[in-house]
This record gives structure tokens, C-alpha cells and sequence, in this order.
């Protein structure tokens, strides 16, 4: 097997991943990045994010609207020292995107221009028309180009971590196009594979979003934190599950039932007005809204469709030059896959599954509790979004946080010397065995895509918006049964020059064991919090009893193991989550309150 | 990252012959620019009858009497039509070829570039003809 | 699966090189529905027909530009292509042309990554500014005039619709320019003369003879044909600039 000498490997290439390639290459330029990607950059799903990136940048704004928006945003169960942190440091980094060629929108005097976006106070989320992810992605992809240090593996899919002396020493990786595998030695380990919405089978996520690096350090005993919280995005294409953005609804989209009558007004979310007003009506957080759905759903006021029920996204007043100026990309895919002119219709959307708030267990420098393995972005969990993240606060997150694992990683190789090849050599070779004998094997029996659409459709059952406990339990089940049946999986391709059935059954594997994760560590909290809701007696919030965070642990075959961990409280004490009209008086009185 | 253990990798490269024929597109391109041949042989005649007229009368005769041969007939009324064509796909690929302009601050559509060529064309054609027949009667 | 009786005739391009001399066709028979995309079908295939079908894509909004490919022998994207527009026509999916086929419907994209990075796609710096100084100014006018060079998803299929990469493969061709031209016309670039020998050489603009195809092709409505032969025009300039003064020309 080849060998590759490097100092710091990172796993995943998408927004997070190259921030912090790009933070490792700028700490010291002798130190030697791999960076791993199954796919090349710009096909990251980071491409696929649309609304924005939050930084605090009006004199009317300030860090603690960030810091209170986003902890009360995550129902309290955020870190909040982390989140200190996040809301001090995004400006900077927006900044430094600019710099760095990021197309931002901008004002007329020049400055770069803000939108408001959902359960944010003041406009703060800084965009790049409605596809902000793409020119981020594309911006940090071709800035690391000018690293030398940077060494890409594009097409590397990663199968394992590498370990030793009770540290992560490097990963193990197949090169898609010619099935070969080799070790990548390195001191430090950065992990930024990005969600796991593919499990569920309504999503906006593309297909690389299986969960891989959550998997991989789930393996080797990192516990998987809050994976219960699941976001479900309030405005998605029915059936394909396609994002139509946030920003739609900022720039005063409106979203209607069968009878054409704002109902988020029923839902703690008005006064309606006709003006977009700030955590309010459409601009309330992400949960509330697919709650909201949820129930006019129950309560037969959506209409229904040839891929379920939907309400009614109405941009028509904004006008069709507005809508092409500032909505470019919303407008064509309306257009284009539904056959709608948003000028004149309103567009069908139904909630899909967009974020896992949930992940790797890191610290707020992005180290995880295995000493060399670090973790950042949508994988991981960091403490910032807790139970329900804000939109704009991902992409920032990925800058923040990406410059962090970078710095520490670097920091942490540079004091660490470098491993025994022979022995991380062992371990490579026993993964390649059994990888290959997944290919090699001609008696599997169970269809991949078999398998695939089960799990997806149970997740959907058992981990939907509102959830119950015999749901959760027959998903509990039967995960339990597709993982047993997955040791039966037949992969057809005995090829190894791009053999992408082969890959497809390795994701599978992550996949079914993030899935497991994800429900027992809903079934386990008997509580309603932010984005995991509950109609079987645990409707409220508990706060004596779950203001905790869930660690989930791999029990191999098994159940995973689920322990909880203490949230970090300083400045916020856990209050209502209130907005609109209700917000605004809940604030009031908190401030009153002296809180 | 190329690895030094062989592979199965075989990468195949389809070939190239009769691309053009293969999409109405490429059809259409190497029409247009074969009109660019029609235009060179006109501007092969007209160069012909300059230097027929510095041959001195009985030579400009000659070429004037030639022109109006049948064959000569027919070869202009399929020049003309192929050079009409050129002149309209010349100015309908131009808007793509040219960096923005702006007119009060809005860019110029390609229609608009379009149009104003050929309409510039079109007049300066009239123009012409009107010249050359008001000579010649 | 669904129980409609429609299905809709797919011939695919496949090749394995472990195992095919030479690329050949395979025929499926897939269920068709009025919203099914290409990118559908070639799923249904892989998932109940045949699973060695190989192909890239992930986003399935034409945003991440994996899955350009040859549609009834056009460049097009798997995932924006809609199958209500064939049938009850036959569809045939071939890898994207020009590039050497690696795996079925996967090329080999080696060269369109090494000319990206050769261009020097990032911002070089008019003046250095700190982070402190906060953001550079740029009027929304300025952002235009680079903007949609930018919004190239890198799919590839306007290297697919040019005859002249197909016939050269060392030219550096529409997409790469178009972003060349992006940090050219950036307003707080200034490597035009860095960029500007790629311009100029053997392998740059002039390989192009305007055929067009590229910007028709486009998805994102860059403009690539655009991009080359407003550089023609710079490409002169700068020749006659350098020619009249030596030195001359540069910023």
C-alpha cells in the first residue's frame, strides 16, 4: 500500500475544510496538508447553501443580539462560551472572505450589504445574491489554490482513521479511480465531511451528505453529541426536496395554507404584518415554522400534491425584476424544475430535512476527546447551534471554526513527533481487507438501494417533526435490522476503477450507524426542545432534568450507548422562547428582569 | 495523485473525425463560415474590375460584359444570398464577442447590438445601391 | 417504484476498462413520470437495473456541477434535464465529449483542474489592506461587470460543446478563461499582467474561432465565448503596448 508522509490531514474539502487548510498552510508553510476529498471542492455541499453567512456589522447591532438570538435560537442547549466566541469572531472572517475575492452583495455606497434572516434581531447576515455557499465555496477553493503546502487527494474517499500511542496518526483512503488504497500518515487529523441528511428520505442535501467522518471517529469511541436535533427547513420543493431559501422569505415572501391565510400567525409568530418585521411571522427560527406546517398539516389546511401536502410560498408582490435581481437562482429553479413564475404563482414548499445540529464531539477548539482527531462544521458539534441552529450561522461557522481546527491542529503537529509507519501500517492493511472483502464477497444478498430507501423511510417515520415513542422505538428496530442485513449487502461492481456501488455500500455503513444515533438519542430525551418535539407526554421543555447535552457512544453491533454531558451556561439563563409579539414582550421583560 | 502501481485504469479518448456533422449547431457554424469563401470571391471580382479599369476602356467593357453572363448571374444571386446570411449571423454572433456597453448605466441587450448592426448594414447597403444606380442612369 | 405503465427507452454509453475493449451501448427500459430528471433515471438504473453504472453527481440542483454529460448529444446537466421533454422519444447518455472517458459516464477531468489552478484564480491584491480596515469598497456597478464570470459551477460542458478543445486539448479553453476574466475584471484584482502570458500564448485565446457553442451551452449563463474574445482584443493591446514600450503596458 502506498504511503504518504503529511503532517496534517483533513478530511473533507468543502467550506470548512479548506478554511482550515488554508489556516494550516498560514500558521507555518513547512508543514505538509493532505486534503482529502471524495469528491472534487466545488462539488462540496457547501455549493448548495444559499441564503447567507451572519456577522454582526451595524452600529445597531452588537455581539450580544448575536450571542442572545443564537443561544435562545438553540432552546439553551448551546455552549456559550463557544458561542461567545463564534459571534466575536465572524466579522473577522467575513472580512477575510472578502479580501479574499468573495463577490458579496453590496449597498450602493460600496459596503457590503445585509438581509434579514430568521430569529435574527437586526440584519446581519452578509450574502452573495442567493448563492452564498456556492461563492464562498468557490472563493476558498481557488484561494487555497496559492498554498503550496496544500496537497490535494481529489476522489480520495476515506475509510478509516489510523491510530496510535492513543492518538490519531492518519487516515486510510481509496482512491476512486483506481480502487487503491493508501495510508496518509499525519500528526494531527481534521474531520469536515459536512451532515447526515441523507439518511431521511425528504432532504435538500446532495448525495455526498452520508455522514462518512461522524462514522469514522463514532468508530473509535468519539461520542456522536445531540444527534437528535435534526432540522427540518420550513420551505423545500416537494418530492425532490430542493432548498428554496430563507432569503425568500426576508425579502418578504409569505407563506400561506390552503385558504391563502398566513397561519404562522396561530403559532406564536404574529402579529401578522405587511412589512417583514425581524423574528417574527416568516422571519421566526426554522423549527417553529416546520412545526407549524405540522399542524396545518393535522388540521387539513394544506393542499396536497403528487408528492404530499404543501403550503404556499408567495413572492408574487416583490415583482419579477426584484425577484430576478435579488432571488437569481430561486427563480430559475422554479422555473425550471416546477414550471413556475414566482411573479405570478406562488410556489408549492413543504419542510424537508436540511441541518444535523448534531455531530462530532469537539471543544471549542474543535479538538476531540481522542488527542490528534479534530473536527469542525456541519459534522461536528461544536456547542454553537444546540437544538436548533439559526440560518447564516452555518456558513459563518465554517469560516470561525474552520481557521480554529486549523490553528490547533497545526499547533498540536507541530509538538507531536511523527508515528511508527509499520504499525499504523498494520491497521491500514486489515481496513483494506475488509473493504475488500465488502467488493469481493459473491454471496450478498441484500440490494443496496433496498437497504438505502428502508432506512430513509423509517427515519422519515420515527424522526419526523414531531415525534413519538413507539415510532422512535419501531426505527430503533429497524435499524437494528438493516444493520443486520446490511452484513448481507451485495455489491454487484467487482471492479475497482471508479466502482462508485462499491463506495455507495460503504456510505450505506456510515449511514445506518448515524441513523442508529441519531434515534436513540431521540427516543432517550423525554423532553421538547428546539428542533426534537414530542406529542407523547414530553410537549414541554425540561429543564431540570434534560438541559444536558446527549452523548451518543458505538456499542459495535449494538445500540449505541447514550450518556449526557453538562451545557455550558454563562450568560443566559434558559428563558422563554418567544417571537413575534411574544418575543418582543419576553425580551422586554427579561431585560427588565435584569437578565 | 497518480499511484505507481499499476491500475486498471484504461482511459478512453473518442475521436474527433466528423465532429461537425454530429449537431445542427456545428453544422450551422461551418455554414456561416464558409460563406467567409463567398466573400472573398466577390471581393476576388470587384478587385478583377479595378484592374480591368486601369486597363482602359475596351478592358472595362469586357469585364462589364462578362458580369452579365448567365453563369455570372447565377454566381451573384447565390454570393449575394450567401453573404446576406454572413452579414446576419455576423452580427448576431457580435454582442457575444463585446464587452458590455452602457447606455445610461444600463447595459445594452444583445438584441439592440444586433439590430443596430444589421439596420447599419441594411442602410449603408440602400445607400449604396442608390449611388451606384443614380450613376449608372 | 411507481405503477404507472410509462417507462421511457435509455441507451447509456458504458465502459469498464477492466472488461470492455471499447465503450458500447446498454439499453434499459425506465419508468417514466412527467417531473423525472435524467439524473433519475440513470439513478432508477443503478439502484434496481444495474448497479455498476457509474456517474457523477451530488446536489441535484445544477449547483455543483458534477453531472454534465452527453444528452441525445448535447452537453447538458443530468440533473436539470427533464425526461417530459424526450419521451416518448429514446434518450441516449454518453460521458461528457472532448475529455477522455475514465468509467462510464465518468471522465477524466485532470487537465480542466490543471488549467484552473494554473490562471492564478485568486484575488492579487491592488493594495494591501488589514482585515481591520474592514471590507474593500465595491460598488455594486463594479460587482457587475465581473459577476456572472463568477457564477461558473465548473461543470464542464462548455469545454464538451468546443470544437476547437476537442481538436486541442492544450488549449486553455471557455470555462477557464471566463474565470480568468472574473479576477481580471475584479476591482480589487491587479494580476491582468501575471494572467495575461496564458492570454497570449500558443494555448490561449486564439485557439478560438467564435463558434459560439459554449455560452449556448452554458447553464449559468456566463458568457464564456464572451470572456475569450473580449480577451482577444485585450491580448492585442497588451502585444502592441509591450511592442511600443518595452515595459510598457504594465500596471
Amino acid at each position: 500500500m502506498e504511503v504518504y508522509e503529511a503532517d496534517v490531514a483533513i478530511v473533507g474539502a468543502g467550506g470548512a475544510g479548506l478554511r482550515a487548510a488554508i489556516a494550516v498552510a498560514e500558521a507555518d508553510p513547512a508543514l505538509r496538508i493532505a486534503l482529502i476529498s471524495k469528491v472534487y471542492p466545488m462539488r462540496s455541499h457547501t455549493v448548495a447553501a444559499e441564503g447567507g453567512s451572519a456577522a454582526v456589522t451595524r452600529p445597531d447591532d452588537s455581539l450580544e443580539y448575536h450571542f442572545n438570538d443564537t443561544v435562545g435560537g438553540g432552546d439553551w442547549l448551546c455552549e456559550q462560551d463557544v458561542v461567545e466566541y463564534f459571534v466575536a469572531h465572524c466579522p473577522k472572517e467575513m472580512v477575510q472572505l472578502e479580501h479574499w475575492g468573495c463577490p458579496w452583495s453590496r449597498k450602493p455606497d460600496g459596503h457590503v450589504n445585509m438581509r434579514a434572516f430568521g430569529g435574527m434581531k437586526v440584519e446581519r447576515t452578509w450574502f452573495a445574491a442567493d448563492k452564498t455557499g456556492f461563492h464562498m465555496l468557490h472563493t476558498l477553493f481557488q484561494t487555497s489554490i496559492k498554498y503550496p503546502s496544500i496537497r490535494r487527494f481529489d476522489e480520495h474517499f476515506c475509510v478509516d482513521l489510523v491510530t496510535a500511542d492513543g492518538r490519531v496518526q492518519g487516515v486510510v483512503t481509496i482512491e476512486i479511480r483506481t480502487g487503491q488504497f493508501t495510508l496518509i500518515k499525519s500528526r494531527a487529523v481534521i474531520i469536515a465531511t459536512g451532515g447526515a441528511g441523507r439518511v431521511f428520505r425528504e432532504n435538500t442535501n446532495g448525495g455526498i451528505v452520508t455522514g462518512d467522518g461522524m462514522a469514522l471517529a463514532y468508530r473509535h469511541g468519539v461520542a456522536l453529541r445531540d444527534m437528535e436535533f435534526v432540522q427540518y427547513h420550513p420551505t423545500c420543493m416537494p418530492g425532490a426536496g430542493l432548498l428554496f431559501t430563507e432569503a425568500c422569505r426576508g425579502e418578504g415572501g409569505l407563506l400561506l395554507n390552503k385558504d391563502g391565510y398566513r397561519y404562522l400567525q396561530d403559532y406564536g409568530l404574529g402579529p401578522a404584518e405587511d412589512k417583514p418585521r425581524n423574528k417574527a411571522m416568516e422571519l421566526g427560527p426554522r423549527d417553529r415554522l416546520s412545526q407549524a406546517f405540522w399542524y396545518e398539516q393535522k388540521k387539513g389546511r394544506t393542499l396536497d400534491g403528487p408528492h404530499g401536502t404543501y403550503v404556499q410560498l408567495d413572492m408574487r408582490h416583490l415583482g419579477e425584476t426584484r425577484l430576478r435581481e435579488c432571488l437569481p437562482q430561486i427563480y430559475e429553479m422554479a422555473e425550471t424544475f416546477m414550471g413556475i413564475d414566482p411573479a405570478k404563482e406562488p410556489i408549492p414548499v413543504r419542510p424537508a430535512v436540511h441541518y444535523t445540529m448534531g455531530g462530532i464531539l469537539v471543544d471549542g477548539h474543535c479538538a476531540t476527546p481522542l488527542p490528534g482527531l479534530y473536527a469542525v462544521g456541519e459534522c461536528s458539534s461544536v456547542g454553537i447551534h444546540g437544538a436548533n441552529r439559526l440560518g447564516s450561522n452555518s456558513l459563518a461557522e465554517l469560516c470561525v471554526f474552520g481557521k480554529v481546527a486549523g490553528s490547533e491542529a497545526a499547533r498540536f503537529a507541530k509538538s507531536m513527533p511523527t508515528g511508527d509507519t509499520k504499525a499504523l501500517l498494520k491497521q491500514a492493511t486489515a481496513t483494506q481487507q475488509r473493504n475488500e472483502q465488502l467488493v469481493n464477497r459473491s454471496d450478498g444478498s441484500e440490494r443496496i438501494a433496498t437497504l438505502r430507501k428502508e432506512m430513509a423511510q423509517t427515519m422519515e417515520d420515527g424522526c419526523g417533526i414531531y415525534r413519538l415513542a413507539d415510532s422512535m422505538q419501531a426505527t430503533c428496530d429497524k435499524l437494528g435490522e438493516l444493520r443486520q442485513r446490511f452484513k448481507n449487502v451485495d455489491v454487484e461492481d467487482k471492479s475497482r476503477v471508479w466502482n462508485s456501488n462499491w463506495l455507495a455500500a460503504i456510505e450505506l455503513g456510515y449511514q445506518l450507524e448515524v441513523a442508529q444515533a441519531m434515534v436513540y438519542s431521540a427516543i432517550n430525551r423525554k423532553e421538547s426542545r428546539g428542533a426534537h418535539q414530542r406529542l407523547d407526554g414530553f410537549e414541554q421543555r425540561d429543564d431540570v432534568n434534560y438541559l444536558k447535552h446527549t452523548l451518543a457512544y458505538y456499542d459495535g453491533e449494538g445500540a449505541p450507548r447514550i450518556e449526557y454531558g453538562a451545557v455550558k451556561i454563562t450568560k443566559s439563563q434558559p428563558g422563554i422562547r418567544a417571537y413575534g409579539a411574544a418575543g418582543e414582550k419576553a425580551e422586554h421583560d427579561r431585560k427588565a428582569a435584569g437578565h | 495523485m497518480t499511484s505507481p502501481v499499476s491500475s486498471g485504469r484504461r482511459p478512453y479518448m473518442r475521436p474527433m473525425q466528423g465532429w461537425w456533422r454530429r449537431n445542427t449547431f456545428y453544422l450551422e457554424y461551418m455554414i456561416h463560415e464558409a460563406t467567409a469563401l463567398f466573400v472573398a470571391a466577390y471581393a476576388l471580382v470587384l478587385l478583377v474590375g479595378l484592374v480591368r479599369l486601369s486597363q482602359g476602356q475596351a478592358a472595362w467593357d469586357g469585364w462589364l460584359q462578362a458580369l452579365r453572363s448567365p453563369l455570372s448571374i447565377v454566381f451573384h444571386v447565390i454570393t449575394l444570398v450567401a453573404i446576406s446570411y454572413h452579414t446576419w449571423t455576423w452580427f448576431n454572433i457580435m454582442p457575444r464577442t463585446l464587452p458590455p456597453i452602457l447606455l445610461k448605466g444600463k447595459r445594452l441587450s444583445e438584441a439592440a447590438i444586433t439590430h443596430s448592426g444589421l439596420a447599419a448594414a441594411v442602410i449603408v447597403s440602400l445607400i449604396l445601391l442608390g449611388l451606384v444606380w443614380s450613376l449608372w442612369a | 417504484m411507481t405503477n404507472t405503465e410509462n417507462t421511457i427507452m435509455l441507451d447509456v454509453l458504458r465502459y469498464r476498462p477492466e472488461q470492455d475493449a471499447k465503450p458500447l451501448l446498454q439499453t434499459h427500459c425506465v419508468p417514466f413520470s412527467e417531473d423525472m430528471s435524467v439524473l433519475q433515471g440513470l439513478q432508477y438504473i443503478k439502484d434496481y437495473l444495474d448497479g455498476t453504472l457509474s456517474f457523477r453527481w451530488s446536489c441535484r440542483m445544477a449547483i455543483c456541477g458534477s453531472c454534465g454529460m452527453m444528452i441525445n448529444g448535447k452537453p447538458r446537466l443530468a440533473c436539470k434535464t427533464f425526461l417530459r421533454d424526450i419521451y416518448p422519444g429514446r434518450l441516449r447518455v454518453e460521458a461528457l465529449a472532448h475529455f477522455p472517458i475514465e468509467r462510464d459516464l465518468v471522465i477524466v477531468m485532470d487537465d480542466f483542474i490543471e488549467k484552473l489552478e494554473s490562471i492564478k484564480p485568486y484575488i492579487i491584491e491592488k493594495q494591501p489592506r488589514l482585515l481591520s480596515q474592514g471590507e474593500y469598497l465595491q460598488t455594486p456597478a463594479e460587482r457587475d461587470l465581473y459577476e456572472q464570470f463568477s457564477s461558473c459551477i465548473n461543470c464542464m460542458l462548455c469545454y464538451a460543446a468546443c470544437p476547437q478543445y476537442g481538436l486541442n486539448p492544450r488549449f486553455l479553453g471557455p470555462g477557464i478563461i471566463a474565470l480568468l476574466h472574473r479576477y481580471n475584471l475584479d476591482s480589487r484584482d491587479s494580476g491582468d499582467d501575471q494572467r495575461m502570458p496564458l492570454v497570449n500564448s500558443e494555448d490561449g485565446v486564439f485557439n478560438c474561432t467564435a463558434v459560439g457553442y459554449c455560452s449556448e451551452v452554458c447553464p449559468k449563463l456566463v458568457a464564456p465565448a464572451n470572456a475569450v474574445n473580449v480577451n482577444k482584443a485585450n491580448s492585442a493591446k497588451d502585444y502592441f503596448l509591450r511592442f511600443v514600450m518595452p515595459g510598457g503596458g504594465e500596471k
